[in-house]
């Protein structure tokens, strides 16, 4: 049983990071509006999702128009990177000021059913308006960086399997890794990175010392969002075909992995979603092996369910975080 | 005479609301008689319970009309068409709808607890009744005979009401542990979990057949006669759903009752209160899921069909639109808010579409099938919650806090010293807790 | 001249009415301190002031403006600088960096650099501590960068909310100090203070306040012995 384990090992390892690199972003989103606004947004595996569709609509009219052969795949990539995430900031930030912004007093109950409201109207508009373009709401882009890269992993030790990498892998990763430490450095190194950080410890203070607090929250927004819909360009690349509810179980688990994390924890954040991602494509592989095959891969679902549930119940301030006492 | 005067002097008139009401379930009763298609027909009949709801007559005058309508003339009006079974079919899974949001209301709207994965009760009890009501309990029981007879069915709803109630404390104790929105997510990962083992559960032994789902369930029986038809399951719904009305009702002005609120209220200040937190919420947890279990035992013998697909997060949050709509806490207000729901998506997003389809058939204005209006579930259902979290936080018949008389309570009190109950009537206050 | 000016100030707290006609005027040079016991008002009033409390009505005039509903960040912005009570420094925050956030609105690194100079004149021990977070400081510490903190915006108008709360006789001496000085070299300061003798040893001027109503009024002597005065909040 070890055997097949380690077999598969090499494999687990480059799915699993592919996949956690994709949580790993996605939960920055989560984390930063947690951290400032004690909100779970819903919305936030619809923004991936949002983004997933327009970069991959942008994609489909560049290549309908005969412009993906003018230009190396690369810039095409990355132009539509800036132009999905600009529009999915905005949209987050427009989310922001319309749904949450009034119920900023209101019991938290109250908006977290709007951050639910806002998830299904996001899902059924990009649903309506994909199946009126296309027919159909399930959406396949065109195929970029598809080249099938081997790894000799079994010439490292004769325990492994060799594995294959799609060479828009090394892609997702490095834009991944840019983004991940482009946001450490703002959030960690900047005057308005510092902003935030005081916003989320104290917002009644923070607007003593001349801070906007409701420009710097619309700042996270903005931000969250843009890293959001850019992660759901760079899924659709990876996995190629994309439909309006992949939002909101990877949004879960994405959240799962800011949870992990330590919640409001940006490096613990990170942490999480490649923790996760690595988990998961472990339990998928190797769950009907342990189980003798009673266990199916579809159980990998409520592995990660699982986690959640449990590090929530032991362990809801994450795995570096310390315990916090509830304000009265 | 403005309609303000107009309505004032109605509500003064027991009189006049009588004849209104009267004279309006006759109308809808004839028309629903005489146009058997007539879908507005029906609704309009239905909608007389409603208006009975504003009058101001007494309780029991209420409870008397509105009986004698569901009972007798609803079915009645409708039985004379080919229309009769699918009207009965719409007022049976409004009933069954009714009597579930009525459960996520004790849990979301009195206790204050979020809960995403509700619809695994109603799972629960489906599946209960769907493995031994087939022959699929003969896969891992070691003994009996199955399927069991229909005449089990009695029985099972109580044991889908117990295990759904079961499974609600059981995932209660590890979960109310978490704090308010965690609870969100951990009961929407929950009713996913259960969603995806029903989904997977026709090995290592074949309990649930997987995807493939439960067919041909036994239909109830009862002195020899098969419950077949929704006119009949209409009844049997109506049954229980007047006795999950009256137990909601015993409950909310409870000892438990005034507890779940003081918990949704502020959690510290009911525990300073010497409020068990955790068991006041289990309770909360259990009620609310055998309501829920119940149902899903009527719904397994009324389909004879149970899969996983019936029970996604979408039917989750379609119970949770219900309550919100409605108004958290308030019992008439889940019970229209489920039936506006629920008639909504049976009756009129499918007339719509037929209605539209018709139109572009007919060249008069093309709709495209991605905008057909029983596609957009999920948008109307995202619209309905943004704006009522928005704007109408309360709902649509916001819940209603009895208020008590002070001077009034302090005579009886001097007479019954032990007298603490609720006091009815005199002037009603309007909580409008956002 | 006056900096700044309340009339009439009614504010509340959901049905609670905790500000009932405030009326006060503090001089520009002047320290003007509100003495008052524990729910009086006092808190109320200086947070109607920066604006993070709207009046219901009333007139908040500042160096001649109008400035009753302004947000508190714009209040902040024309030179009135709130030390908010119980000092709450930004805990994950190091100590450099609760002093860059005084200095929020301005741009210029230089200009920073010589007011946190200037802090840490009045304050060397925040500069022992300049990368340690500031919730691991103790409470005279703390106290210190709040003041710091404020003292980073430049303000014409240093609002003070209970500096003295829990801290050792010693340090809230050292704090007294650094208020008279800084009012010395010409910063107008209104002092909120429970403890009355301390706070109306060093103001000009004072404002006694009971259950949302200024009941008395001063000079800072002249309240440090009245009878009255004494009774309640000296004994």
């Amino acid at each position: 049983m070890i055997e097949q384990v380690l077999q598969t090992l090499p494999q687990v390892l480059i799915d699993g990071l592919a996949l956690g690199a994709v949580y790993a972003i996605v939960a920055l989103g989560y984390t930063m509006v947690y951290g400032i606004l004690e909100l779970i947004n819903f919305a936030h595996g619809e923004i991936f999702m949002t983004g997933a569709f327009v970069g991959t609509a942008i994609l489909l009219t560049f290549s309908g128009l005969g412009w993906m052969a003018s230009m190396p795949a690369i810039l095409a990539l990355l132009l539509v990177l800036i132009v999905t995430s600009v529009a999915t900031g905005l949209l987050g930030m427009g989310i922001e000021r319309v749904a949450y912004r009034p119920l900023r007093n209101a019991p938290k109950l109250i908006t977290l059913i709007t951050a639910i409201g806002i998830s299904f109207l996001l899902q059924d508009i990009v649903r309506f308006i994909t199946e009126l373009k296309n027919g159909n709401y399930i959406l396949t882009g065109p195929s970029l960086f598809s080249k099938q890269i081997g790894v000799k992993a079994s010439a490292i030790s004769s325990v492994f399997n060799d594995a294959s990498v799609k060479s828009s892998f090394f892609i997702v990763l490095i834009l991944a890794v840019i983004m991940m430490v482009a946001l450490d450095f703002f959030v960690n190194k900047t005057k308005w990175g510092m902003a935030m950080r005081a916003v989320a410890q104290d917002r009644e203070t923070a607007a003593l010392m001349t801070v906007n607090v409701n420009k710097v929250i619309a700042l996270t927004f903005f931000i969250g969002s843009a890293l959001g819909g850019a992660t759901g360009v760079l899924f659709a690349v990876q996995y190629g075909t994309i439909d309006p509810y992949i939002g909101f179980i990877l949004g879960l688990k994405a959240f799962t992995a800011a949870v992990l994390g330590g919640i409001g924890n940006i490096r613990g954040a990170m942490f999480g979603g490649i923790m996760i991602g690595l988990l998961e494509m472990f339990a998928a592989a190797n769950l009907p092996v342990v189980s003798h095959g009673i266990l199916g891969a579809e159980y990998k679902d409520v592995f990660a369910f699982a986690i959640l549930i449990i590090v929530l119940i032991f362990k809801p301030e994450g795995l570096f975080g310390k315990v916090s006492v509830e304000k009265v | 005479m403005d309609v303000k005067n107009l309505l004032s002097t109605i509500q003064a008139n027991k009189r006049l609301q009588a004849i209104i009401v009267g004279l309006y379930i006759v109308v809808t009763f004839a028309s629903l008689y005489l146009a058997q298609k007539s879908v507005i027909a029906f609704l309009l009949l239905l909608a007389s319970l409603l208006l009975l709801y504003f009058t101001s007559f007494s309780n029991r005058v209420k409870w008397l009309v509105g009986g004698l309508v569901l009972v007798v003339l609803l079915p009645l009006a409708a039985s004379q068409g080919e229309a009769y079974q699918s009207y009965m079919e719409v007022a049976t899974l409004v009933g069954i709808y009714i009597a579930m949001a009525l459960g996520l209301n004790i849990v979301v709207g009195l206790a204050g607890l979020l809960d995403l994965g509700f619809v695994a009760f109603f799972a629960l009890g489906s599946y209960t009744y769907g493995i031994f009501a087939t022959s699929q309990a003969n896969n891992f029981m070691p003994f009996g005979h199955y399927p069991l007879s229909g005449e089990s069915f009695w029985v099972f709803i109580f044991i889908g009401c117990l295990v759904a109630a079961l499974f609600g404390v059981l995932l209660g104790i590890p979960v109310l542990r978490v704090k308010g929105d965690y609870l969100a997510i951990v009961t929407l990962g929950f009713g996913e979990i259960i969603r995806i083992i029903f989904n997977n559960l026709d090995k290592p032994v074949n309990i649930t057949n997987g995807a493939m789902g439960l067919a041909s369930v036994k239909p109830p029986e009862l002195f020899g006669i098969q419950f077949m038809y929704p006119s009949q399951f209409y009844y049997i719904v109506l049954i229980i759903l007047i006795a999950v009305i009256f137990a909601v009702r015993r409950l909310e002005y409870s000892k438990i009752g005034r507890a779940w609120k003081a918990v949704r209220e502020n959690e510290i200040a009911a525990q300073a209160m010497g409020i068990h937190l955790v068991r006041t919420k289990l309770m909360a947890f259990a009620v609310g899921a055998s309501f829920s279990g119940m149902m899903g035992v009527v719904f397994a013998a009324k389909q004879t069909f149970v899969d996983p697909t019936s029970f996604t997060l979408v039917e989750s949050i379609t119970i949770l639109v219900m309550v919100i709509l409605g108004g958290m806490g308030s019992v008439p207000g889940v019970i229209l808010g489920a039936a506006i729901v629920t008639i909504l998506n049976l009756q009129v997003l499918t007339e719509l579409t037929n209605w539209l389809n018709q139109l572009s058939l007919s060249g008069v204005i093309h709709v495209p099938d991605a905008l057909s209006p029983a596609k957009m579930q999920r948008f109307i259902f995202g619209i309905i919650l943004i704006l009522f979290a928005l704007y109408r936080p309360q709902g649509l018949l916001p819940a209603k806090n009895p208020v008590f008389d002070e001077k009034d309570l302090k005579d009886t009190d001097s007479n019954h010293p032990m007298n603490t109950g609720v006091h009815k009537g005199g002037t009603q206050h309007v909580h409008l807790d956002s | 001249m006056s900096l700044l000016r309340l009339e009439d100030i009614n504010t509340f707290y959901g049905g609670i009415h905790a500000l009932k006609g405030v009326t006060i005027e503090v001089n520009e040079g002047e320290i003007v301190t509100l003495i008052g016991s524990n729910g009086a008002g006092k808190s109320t009033t200086l947070k109607t002031i920066s604006g993070q409390v709207k009046p219901k009505s009333g007139k908040i005039l500042y160096n001649g403006q109008d400035i009753t509903n302004t947000p508190p960040h714009i209040t902040a912005l024309s030179g009135i600088a709130h030390v908010p009570e119980g000092r709450r420094i930004f805990p994950r925050l190091t100590v450099k960096e609760n002093l860059e956030m005084g200095a929020f609105s301005v741009k210029d690194k230089k200009l920073i650099a010589e007011r946190m100079e200037r802090v840490f004149h009045y304050f060397p021990r925040i500069k022992e501590r300049l990368h340690q977070k500031g919730g691991t400081m103790s409470g005279g510490e703390q106290q210190m960068l709040a003041i710091g903190r404020a003292l980073m915006m430049q303000p014409k108008l240093l609002m003070l909310d209970e500096p003295s709360m829990g801290l050792a006789p010693i340090i809230v001496e050292q704090i007294f100090e650094i208020i008279k000085e800084l009012n010395d070299e010409g910063m107008t300061i209104l002092l909120v203070e429970q403890n009355a003798f301390q706070a109306l040893q060093i103001a000009h001027r004072g404002y006694v306040i009971q259950t949302g109503e200024i009941v008395m009024a001063g000079l800072g002597q002249e309240l440090l012995v009245n009878e009255q005065v004494r009774e309640a909040y000296l004994a």
